[in-house]
């Protein structure tokens, strides 16, 4: 499902019902998914139309740009140790228009139920969209359209054993690569202390031949100077 | 030697240049001690204040000093007396003082207000029981547009003095609703049903966690208190969402909110059972 196309457009998977039907310099835009139906028209003579997997903080809204993943179990790690996990996050799936130079997102949508938590307190933590994911040592399997990898390596810095049991991301610093079966990224989480730790993104593919995904701050023309995130009220 | 005594030691008859070069000096140096201070205040306070309303400030207290400066030091050397001149301020000043005394007060405040950052723009408050969202913060007064699109301005003491909610302060905020079942209904049941309907919904957080619970047995039903942690900027929307969901789910699952009843036995009857003859 993931790529750029031409139009007329007609997609039918996982309960996604996507189309783009030409009409002279209108293009009608109509997608179906959980119950939820969006149209919209797209004047344009020439364009392609991206369907690329987006960092999964935009839905229902966008309250936060921080993404929380618990882990089913937690993780102890030695001291000064180091060591990959893989885990799961959720698909949010953008749908862009390009032409003339310039790109612009017309759609955001999921199949998975979105849930946010607070990382923290509520006086100082941040707001953060939630997934839970089990703790793999090899790539999982995992549905296209649901479900990416990340491909988590952890560097305790520290010389005391160190639990870990979630990791918090900024999404601005999400670098997505995608292809016909797996969207993935990668990620470090250093350990800097018991309750203190700084997590940032990798701009590298997880397998060879994957094609970078589209990043909706990019799209959007946002200007992001951070792109990591220091844990900080526990790990 | 302090600058009094210098100034008293500059001649009357001394010639006009050099007046106006002392007049000169005491201004640069006024200058240069106002860049001083303000960039020191710039650096303690740009976290404090928003950029605007700081220069606002610094500005106000750098001529507020260089007006000072004027009257204290470079007045006695052009030959007027500022001792008179304070004689007749202050009487001014009392009657100045009592005709501005509101607007010093609001500009205080309004001060304290930028300082203290109780409220940013945007932010949802209520204040001296006005809500709504707050428009904009003036050095006299805030401006807050109310939830029914009223225009409101209240003078900054009133925002200053008075209780002041802050509804978007802290990132989530907590609301509950009380649910009432059937004394007939299974209550762990019901309790189950709420979890899961709260657990579907996006915005009600995962932490802090929500909370549902039997609270009392009321004099009608059931009480099951439901307390649910939302982010700020979205309670209001999940609480009227989530209250639907509840009653129409846990009546499909045929628990049912009982309305105020009343068994009522009557003495009477009991007698009438009791007589001969009576069927």
């Amino acid at each position: 499902m993931f790529g750029t196309f031409d139009t007329p457009l007609n997609i039918n998977e996982s309960g996604i019902f996507l189309s783009i039907e030409n009409k002279e310099k209108v293009q009608f835009y109509s997608r179906e998914c959980l119950g939820e139906k969006i149209e919209t028209h797209l004047i344009t003579e020439k364009n392609k139309i991206l369907i690329h997997p987006v960092e999964p903080v935009n839905i229902p809204k966008k309250i936060t740009q921080y993404f929380l993943i618990e882990f089913d179990k937690s993780i102890f790690i030695e001291p000064n140790g180091k060591n990959t996990i893989y885990v799961k996050f959720p698909i949010e799936i953008g749908v862009f228009t390009s032409g003339k130079k310039d790109i612009e997102i017309i759609d955001v949508f999921s199949i998975v139920p979105q849930k946010y938590s607070i990382y923290g307190d509520p006086r100082n933590g941040v707001l953060c969209r939630y997934y839970l994911s089990e703790v793999f040592y090899s790539i999982p399997q995992t549905d296209l359209l649901q479900e990416g990898v990340v491909e988590l390596n952890i560097i305790n810095t520290t010389s005391k054993w160190v639990e870990l049991t979630k990791a918090v991301f900024n999404a601005y610093g999400m670098k997505m690569y995608y292809d016909n079966n797996l969207v993935a990224m990668k990620a470090n989480i250093r350990i800097l202390g018991e309750e203190i730790a700084e997590t940032y993104f990798i701009n590298a593919s997880l397998q060879s031949g994957m094609k970078k995904a589209m990043e909706l701050y990019t799209a959007k023309k946002i200007h992001v100077n951070i792109t990591r995130f220091v844990m900080e009220w526990s790990l | 030697m302090n600058f009094t005594d210098i100034l008293e030691s500059i001649p009357s008859s001394t010639s006009p240049f050099f007046r106006f070069l002392v007049i000169i000096g005491i201004l640069i140096f006024t200058a240069l001690l106002g860049k001083v201070i303000t960039i020191y205040l710039r650096r303690s306070l740009k976290e404090k204040m928003s950029r605007e309303h700081l220069e606002i400030t610094l500005k106000v207290l750098y001529y507020s000093l260089v007006v000072l400066v004027a009257i204290l030091f470079i007045l006695p050397l052009l030959g007027i007396e500022p001792s008179g001149l304070i004689v007749a301020g202050g009487i001014a000043g009392i009657i100045i003082g009592f005709a501005s005394q509101s607007i010093v007060s609001n500009l205080i405040s309004g001060i304290f207000l930028m300082i203290e950052r109780p409220i940013k723009i945007g932010n949802q408050v209520k204040v001296d029981g006005i809500s709504g969202w707050v428009e904009d913060i003036n050095i006299i007064s805030t401006i807050i547009r109310t939830y029914d699109g009223l225009y409101v301005r209240v003078p900054n003491d009133k925002v200053f003095t008075t209780n002041l909610i802050n509804y978007v302060e802290n990132v989530a905020r907590r609301f509950e609703y009380e649910v009432g079942i059937r004394y007939s209904d299974d209550a762990d049941q019901a309790i189950g049903i709420i979890k899961d309907v709260i657990h579907a919904h996006p915005f009600a957080l995962v932490n802090p966690k929500p909370s549902v619970f039997l609270d009392s047995l009321g004099d009608n039903s059931m009480n099951i208190k439901v307390r649910i942690w939302a982010p700020a900027s979205e309670w209001f929307g999940v609480k009227t969402e989530l209250l639907w969901k509840i009653k129409t789910t846990i009546e499909e699952n045929g628990i049912e909110v009982p309305f105020p009843q009343r068994t009522i036995w009557f003495g009477n009857e009991t007698k009438k059972e009791e007589l001969p003859g009576s069927q």
